[in-house]
């Protein structure tokens, strides 16, 4: 018999403020719905550790899917037409109808480091028909990684994006999970990456949002490396000051992908949450 | 890491990088000229292929390099540590966050050549070892 993990990947007819989307959605597991957000110019594959995690999937349904223009997801008919640029609307609006489109109630959401920034408006917007979010990486304000090389014709754009993202990673966690997460930068669209940036760096502002954010109806748990320099464990403490009722956690040793660069460090840190969310 | 960073560490320097065998598959348009500045110390280095050809003590101005690396001892040593604190464990790390280490002039050649540079520069914690 072939050796087949227990995920299973399709790809999703979807609108996405009105025009028609190819999505790739992977998932395994059955039981309360944790819809997962990659990083910035990466995908879901970012995830693959957690979707084989049989104590994860045998009461959560985890499903990951590719953004838009990132993975196995297709940019839209016309994109050669546009410069990529994630809006908070935009992703949003991404986020929102995937979700629908899956037709999974009461779900919790996690995202990582842009995802982990986009959960916080995940809450704010959404707080009456989900559980809960889980932040990894999440800052409510995060200037400082964009710079013009990231895309640029003199520059190879996926080794540029794939090693300057490298040192995000905490020197401790392992040589494979570093290298993995360093191949799926690698391979993102040209600009993909610097267009998720500006989202990260310019557009998104999340710190009155985050104020109305209702932990009583949508649970919050916030959990941020030491090693990570592009959102800080002092940036997320801002975050959790401001929320009433949120869960903080920073995690040593362990840098801004938890899920990919060191699973079974992150996972320690990661149950008592899942635990928090399951919890009625 | 006493020897640090006199020119029999930068020899041992020059070791490393010439048999890491990460750098020969990715170095082969790896040909810069760069300057390093530790502190009060300055040096020039001549990469060729990944390797690093020639090490030039206190350059004169006339040695032209095309981009420099120069931070204070102290980030250094931070950085050089076995087990360096967060902020001071990668060159980008550093270049974002810590105002007082500085990547300039011709930035574009630093970062087409990023991912083999950022590997010849992790190297340096291996040869911190071997000096300890």
């Amino acid at each position: 018999m072939p050796e087949f993990e227990p995920i299973t990947g399709r790809y999703m007819k979807v609108s996405i403020k009105g025009k028609e989307h190819r999505v790739f959605v992977e998932e395994a597991g059955q039981g309360i719905p944790l819809i997962c957000l990659h990083t910035a110019g990466a995908d879901s594959r970012q995830y693959r550790h957690l979707m084989n995690d049989k104590e994860v999937t045998d009461r959560f349904r985890v499903i990951c899917f590719d953004m838009p223009w990132h993975g196995r997801s297709d940019p839209p008919t016309g994109w050669w037409l546009q410069a990529y640029e994630l809006t908070t609307e935009d992703y949003l609006a991404a986020i929102e109808a995937v979700w629908r489109a899956l037709g999974v109630e009461r779900p919790v959401f996690m995202g990582c480091s842009m995802g982990g920034a986009i959960m916080l408006r995940v809450a704010s917007e959404f707080q009456d028909e989900i559980r809960g979010v889980i932040g990894l990486e999440s800052a409510a304000y995060a200037p400082g990684r964009y710079n013009e090389f990231l895309h640029h014709p003199a520059v190879h754009g996926g080794e540029l994006v794939a090693t300057y993202t490298w040192g995000l990673n905490a020197p401790q966690s392992p040589e494979a999970g570093k290298r993995d997460n360093w191949w799926y930068y690698a391979q993102s669209g040209p600009g993909v990456y610097r267009g998720d940036v500006m989202f990260y760096s310019f557009d998104f502002d999340a710190r009155e949002h985050i104020r109305g954010i209702d932990t009583s109806k949508c649970k919050v748990s916030l959990l941020t490396g030491s090693y990570d320099y592009s959102c800080t464990p002092a940036m997320t403490e801002a975050v959790a000051k401001e929320i009433r009722g949120c869960r903080y956690t920073e995690m040593e040793n362990i840098g801004h992908f938890p899920m990919i660069e060191n699973y079974e460090l992150f996972r320690t840190y990661l149950m008592p949450e899942l635990d928090f969310m399951a919890a009625d | 890491m006493t020897n640090f960073p006199d020119e029999g560490w930068m020899e041992a320097f020059r070791e490393t990088v010439g048999r890491d065998p990460e750098l020969a598959v990715i170095s082969k348009w790896f040909d810069v000229d760069m300057g390093l500045t530790f502190g009060e110390r300055r040096y020039a280095l001549r990469v060729r292929k990944g390797r690093i050809e020639e090490i030039i003590p206190s350059p004169r101005f006339d040695t032209r390099t095309q981009f420099q690396i120069r931070g204070p001892m102290d980030l250094w040593k931070r950085f050089l540590s076995e087990t360096p604190p967060p902020l001071y464990h990668d060159i980008f790390a550093m270049i974002m966050r810590v105002p007082e280490f500085v990547l300039e002039g011709d930035t574009l050649v630093a970062m087409q050549n990023a991912r083999a540079l950022h590997r010849m520069m992790s190297l340096m914690r291996s040869v911190g070892k071997q000096h300890a």
